[in-house]
Protein backbone atom coordinates (compact mmCIF):
# COMPACT_ATOMS: atom_id res chain seq x y z
CA UNK A 1 0.00 0.00 0.00
CA UNK A 2 1.72 3.15 -1.11
CA UNK A 3 0.44 5.75 1.24
CA UNK A 4 -0.80 9.07 0.18
CA UNK A 5 1.23 12.30 -0.83
CA UNK A 6 0.37 15.57 1.28
CA UNK A 7 2.35 18.59 1.78
CA UNK A 8 4.32 16.57 4.61
CA UNK A 9 4.97 13.87 2.59
CA UNK A 10 5.89 16.68 -0.65
CA UNK A 11 8.66 17.75 2.10
CA UNK A 12 10.11 14.37 2.39
CA UNK A 13 10.23 12.93 -1.06
CA UNK A 14 12.47 16.73 -1.78
CA UNK A 15 14.47 15.87 1.17
CA UNK A 16 15.16 12.34 0.03
CA UNK A 17 14.93 12.86 -3.73
CA UNK A 18 17.94 15.22 -2.42
CA UNK A 19 19.75 12.53 -0.51
CA UNK A 20 19.15 10.12 -3.67
CA UNK A 21 21.01 12.77 -5.88
CA UNK A 22 24.30 13.08 -3.72
CA UNK A 23 24.54 9.66 -3.43
CA UNK A 24 25.09 9.68 -6.83
CA UNK A 25 28.50 10.64 -6.32
CA UNK A 26 28.79 7.39 -3.71
CA UNK A 27 31.78 4.88 -5.24
CA UNK A 28 29.68 1.84 -5.56
CA UNK A 29 31.96 -0.50 -4.75
CA UNK A 30 32.61 -4.07 -7.30
CA UNK A 31 30.61 -7.05 -7.14
CA UNK A 32 32.45 -9.09 -5.18
CA UNK A 33 33.73 -12.74 -6.81
CA UNK A 34 33.03 -15.13 -4.40
CA UNK A 35 35.46 -17.20 -3.55
CA UNK A 36 34.86 -20.52 -4.19
CA UNK A 37 35.21 -22.72 -0.97
CA UNK A 38 38.03 -24.69 -1.08
CA UNK A 39 35.90 -28.27 -0.84
CA UNK A 40 37.89 -31.38 -0.15
CA UNK A 41 35.48 -33.77 -1.46
CA UNK A 42 35.62 -37.31 -0.22
CA UNK A 43 36.23 -39.04 -2.68
CA UNK A 44 40.60 -38.18 -3.35
CA UNK A 45 40.11 -39.13 0.21
CA UNK A 46 38.06 -42.78 -0.23
CA UNK A 47 41.21 -43.16 -3.17
CA UNK A 48 43.96 -42.25 -0.78
CA UNK A 49 42.26 -44.99 1.81
CA UNK A 50 41.96 -47.70 -0.98
CA UNK A 51 45.64 -47.32 -2.02
CA UNK A 52 46.72 -47.50 1.41
CA UNK A 53 44.81 -50.46 2.37
CA UNK A 54 45.70 -52.09 -0.94
CA UNK A 55 49.68 -51.40 -0.25
CA UNK A 56 49.05 -53.01 2.94
CA UNK A 57 47.47 -56.28 2.09
CA UNK A 58 49.70 -56.52 -0.88
CA UNK A 59 52.62 -55.63 0.54
CA UNK A 60 55.92 -58.91 0.47
CA UNK A 61 55.97 -59.43 3.92
CA UNK A 62 59.83 -59.89 4.63
CA UNK A 63 60.16 -63.45 5.78
CA UNK A 64 60.37 -64.23 9.72
CA UNK A 65 64.23 -65.82 10.63
CA UNK A 66 63.41 -68.24 12.69
CA UNK A 67 65.57 -70.76 14.23
CA UNK A 68 65.74 -74.27 12.88
CA UNK A 69 63.98 -75.68 15.76
CA UNK A 70 61.41 -74.08 17.33
CA UNK A 71 62.28 -76.63 20.51
CA UNK A 72 65.05 -77.49 22.12
CA UNK A 73 65.18 -80.81 24.16
CA UNK A 74 68.20 -80.53 26.33
CA UNK A 75 68.59 -84.23 28.06
CA UNK A 76 70.92 -85.32 30.47
CA UNK A 77 72.39 -88.99 29.65
CA UNK A 78 74.51 -91.18 31.59
CA UNK A 79 77.76 -92.01 28.99
CA UNK A 80 79.42 -95.48 29.02
CA UNK A 81 82.08 -94.49 31.47
CA UNK A 82 79.30 -93.35 33.75
CA UNK A 83 80.00 -89.74 32.77
CA UNK A 84 76.75 -87.61 32.52
CA UNK A 85 76.60 -85.56 29.02
CA UNK A 86 74.27 -83.36 27.61
CA UNK A 87 72.09 -84.48 24.54
CA UNK A 88 70.79 -81.39 22.88
CA UNK A 89 67.87 -82.28 20.40
CA UNK A 90 66.28 -79.83 17.92
CA UNK A 91 62.89 -80.62 16.76
CA UNK A 92 60.07 -77.92 15.06
CA UNK A 93 57.27 -80.09 16.77
CA UNK A 94 56.64 -82.21 19.52
CA UNK A 95 53.34 -84.63 20.10
CA UNK A 96 54.67 -86.60 23.04
CA UNK A 97 58.03 -86.38 24.74
CA UNK A 98 58.64 -88.58 27.54
CA UNK A 99 62.29 -88.02 29.56
CA UNK A 100 65.34 -91.04 29.15
CA UNK A 101 65.71 -91.00 32.26
CA UNK A 102 63.08 -92.43 34.91
CA UNK A 103 64.52 -89.84 37.45
CA UNK A 104 61.59 -86.76 35.94
CA UNK A 105 59.06 -89.65 36.23
CA UNK A 106 59.72 -90.83 39.58
CA UNK A 107 61.11 -88.49 41.51
CA UNK A 108 59.37 -85.33 40.37
CA UNK B 1 17.66 -21.71 -8.67
CA UNK B 2 21.14 -22.28 -8.74
CA UNK B 3 24.08 -20.21 -7.95
CA UNK B 4 24.57 -18.42 -11.00
CA UNK B 5 21.16 -17.68 -11.29
CA UNK B 6 21.26 -16.62 -7.54
CA UNK B 7 24.82 -14.57 -8.42
CA UNK B 8 22.84 -12.96 -11.14
CA UNK B 9 19.78 -11.90 -9.13
CA UNK B 10 22.14 -10.10 -6.23
CA UNK B 11 24.21 -8.81 -8.85
CA UNK B 12 21.12 -7.00 -10.80
CA UNK B 13 20.72 -5.02 -7.52
CA UNK B 14 23.99 -4.85 -5.77
CA UNK B 15 24.19 -1.04 -6.25
CA UNK B 16 20.96 -0.41 -4.45
CA UNK B 17 22.47 -3.25 -1.91
CA UNK B 18 25.38 -1.41 -1.44
CA UNK B 19 23.49 2.08 -0.49
CA UNK B 20 21.11 0.17 2.28
CA UNK B 21 23.95 -1.53 3.62
CA UNK B 22 25.45 1.81 3.62
CA UNK B 23 22.56 3.00 5.46
CA UNK B 24 22.12 0.47 7.65
CA UNK B 25 25.90 0.95 9.16
CA UNK B 26 25.48 4.37 9.95
CA UNK B 27 26.92 5.80 6.69
CA UNK B 28 29.95 4.01 7.27
CA UNK B 29 30.79 2.79 3.84
CA UNK B 30 33.85 0.67 4.86
CA UNK B 31 31.40 -1.39 7.22
CA UNK B 32 28.95 -1.33 4.86
CA UNK B 33 31.39 -3.23 2.27
CA UNK B 34 32.30 -5.82 4.71
CA UNK B 35 28.58 -6.50 6.18
CA UNK B 36 27.39 -6.83 2.25
CA UNK B 37 30.27 -9.12 1.73
CA UNK B 38 28.98 -11.30 4.82
CA UNK B 39 25.01 -11.02 2.96
CA UNK B 40 26.44 -12.32 -0.23
CA UNK B 41 28.31 -15.23 1.47
CA UNK B 42 25.13 -16.13 3.09
CA UNK B 43 23.28 -16.25 0.24
CA UNK B 44 25.80 -17.98 -1.86
CA UNK B 45 26.67 -20.48 0.52
CA UNK B 46 22.83 -21.24 0.75
CA UNK B 47 22.48 -20.41 4.37
CA UNK B 48 19.56 -17.65 3.60
CA UNK B 49 17.61 -19.06 1.39
CA UNK B 50 15.64 -16.97 -1.62
CA UNK B 51 11.74 -17.43 -1.09
CA UNK B 52 10.71 -16.67 -4.54
CA UNK B 53 7.41 -15.58 -3.14
CA UNK B 54 9.24 -12.18 -2.04
CA UNK B 55 10.36 -10.22 -4.35
CA UNK B 56 14.13 -10.36 -4.87
CA UNK B 57 14.94 -7.00 -3.88
CA UNK B 58 13.13 -6.98 0.11
CA UNK B 59 14.64 -10.51 0.83
CA UNK B 60 18.75 -9.34 -0.06
CA UNK B 61 17.57 -6.28 1.80
CA UNK B 62 16.00 -8.34 4.86
CA UNK B 63 19.38 -10.13 5.32
CA UNK B 64 21.55 -6.92 4.38
CA UNK B 65 19.55 -5.72 7.64
CA UNK B 66 19.94 -8.27 9.67
CA UNK B 67 23.97 -8.88 8.82
CA UNK B 68 24.42 -4.88 9.77
CA UNK B 69 22.67 -5.89 12.90
CA UNK B 70 24.54 -9.02 14.03
CA UNK B 71 28.00 -6.81 13.05
CA UNK B 72 27.52 -4.20 15.85
CA UNK B 73 26.24 -6.86 18.02
CA UNK B 74 29.20 -8.86 17.49
CA UNK B 75 31.62 -5.43 17.34
CA UNK B 76 29.78 -4.33 20.29
CA UNK B 77 29.57 -1.06 18.29
CA UNK B 78 27.25 1.33 19.24
CA UNK B 79 24.38 2.08 17.07
CA UNK B 80 24.17 4.94 15.64
CA UNK B 81 20.56 4.98 16.43
CA UNK B 82 18.09 5.34 18.91
CA UNK B 83 15.58 2.51 19.00
CA UNK B 84 12.72 4.06 20.78
CA UNK B 85 9.59 5.87 19.41
CA UNK B 86 10.14 9.33 20.48
CA UNK B 87 12.56 11.80 18.76
CA UNK B 88 14.83 13.42 21.53
CA UNK B 89 15.64 16.84 21.58
CA UNK B 90 18.63 17.29 19.94
CA UNK B 91 20.16 20.52 20.52
CA UNK B 92 22.70 20.35 18.09
CA UNK B 93 20.52 19.85 15.36
CA UNK B 94 21.77 22.77 13.61
CA UNK B 95 24.69 21.46 13.33
CA UNK B 96 24.06 18.47 11.38
CA UNK B 97 25.76 18.91 8.14
CA UNK B 98 23.86 17.26 5.68
CA UNK B 99 21.01 14.75 5.08
CA UNK B 100 22.92 11.75 6.18
CA UNK B 101 23.56 13.53 9.42
CA UNK B 102 19.76 14.77 10.06
CA UNK B 103 18.65 11.43 9.36
CA UNK B 104 20.98 10.24 12.56
CA UNK B 105 18.64 11.94 15.02
CA UNK B 106 15.90 10.47 14.20
CA UNK B 107 15.13 6.59 16.32
CA UNK B 108 16.36 3.70 14.05
CA UNK B 109 13.30 2.19 13.16
CA UNK B 110 11.83 5.19 11.87
CA UNK B 111 14.87 6.23 9.93
CA UNK B 112 14.69 2.65 8.37
CA UNK B 113 10.79 2.95 7.45
CA UNK B 114 11.75 6.27 5.68
CA UNK B 115 14.44 5.68 3.95
CA UNK B 116 12.87 1.99 2.62
CA UNK B 117 9.46 3.97 1.73
CA UNK B 118 10.85 7.49 0.22
CA UNK B 119 14.25 6.46 -0.73
CA UNK B 120 13.86 2.76 -2.11
CA UNK B 121 10.41 3.38 -3.57
CA UNK B 122 9.27 0.26 -1.39
CA UNK B 123 5.41 -0.14 0.26
CA UNK B 124 4.48 -0.43 3.49
CA UNK B 125 4.11 -4.27 3.57
CA UNK B 126 7.99 -4.96 1.72
CA UNK B 127 9.10 -2.28 4.48
CA UNK B 128 7.15 -4.73 7.22
CA UNK B 129 8.97 -7.43 5.35
CA UNK B 130 12.35 -6.02 5.10
CA UNK B 131 12.21 -5.02 9.04
CA UNK B 132 10.48 -8.72 9.93
CA UNK B 133 7.78 -6.43 12.11
CA UNK B 134 3.80 -6.57 11.89
CA UNK B 135 2.45 -3.65 9.26
CA UNK B 136 0.45 -2.33 12.13
CA UNK B 137 4.12 -1.79 14.05
CA UNK B 138 5.86 0.17 10.83
CA UNK B 139 2.89 2.31 9.63
CA UNK B 140 3.28 3.77 13.45
CA UNK B 141 7.15 3.81 12.92
CA UNK B 142 6.45 5.39 9.89
CA UNK B 143 3.78 7.92 10.97
CA UNK B 144 6.20 9.21 13.92
CA UNK B 145 9.12 9.38 11.52
CA UNK B 146 7.44 11.71 8.77
CA UNK B 147 6.75 13.86 11.63
CA UNK B 148 9.85 13.95 13.31
CA UNK B 149 11.81 14.65 9.94
CA UNK B 150 9.96 17.01 9.48
CA UNK B 151 10.48 18.88 12.77
CA UNK B 152 14.21 18.39 12.59
CA UNK B 153 14.48 19.41 8.57
CA UNK B 154 12.12 22.95 9.85
CA UNK B 155 14.65 23.45 12.72
CA UNK B 156 17.38 23.15 10.63
CA UNK B 157 15.84 25.44 8.21
CA UNK B 158 15.12 27.78 10.34
CA UNK B 159 18.65 27.78 12.02
CA UNK B 160 19.78 28.40 8.57
CA UNK B 161 17.09 31.29 7.46
CA UNK B 162 18.34 32.86 11.10
CA UNK B 163 22.15 33.12 10.06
Amino acid sequence: MKTQDSGEERDLKLFFSELKKRDEKLSIPDFPKPQKKKHIGWLPIGIAATFIALLWFFYPTPPSSQIEGDIIIITLVEGENQEQELLIEKTTYMDVWEPQTSSLLTEF
Amino acid sequence: MNRHQLEQLVKSVHQEAYIWARQCCGFDGNMARDVLQQAYLKILEGKAEFSEKSKAKTWLFSIIRYTASEEYRQNSRQIPFLDGMDLPEPEAVHQAEDHEELLQYLPERQREVLLLIFYHDMTLEKAASVMGLHIGTVRTHYDRGKKNLKKLIEKKKAHEDAR
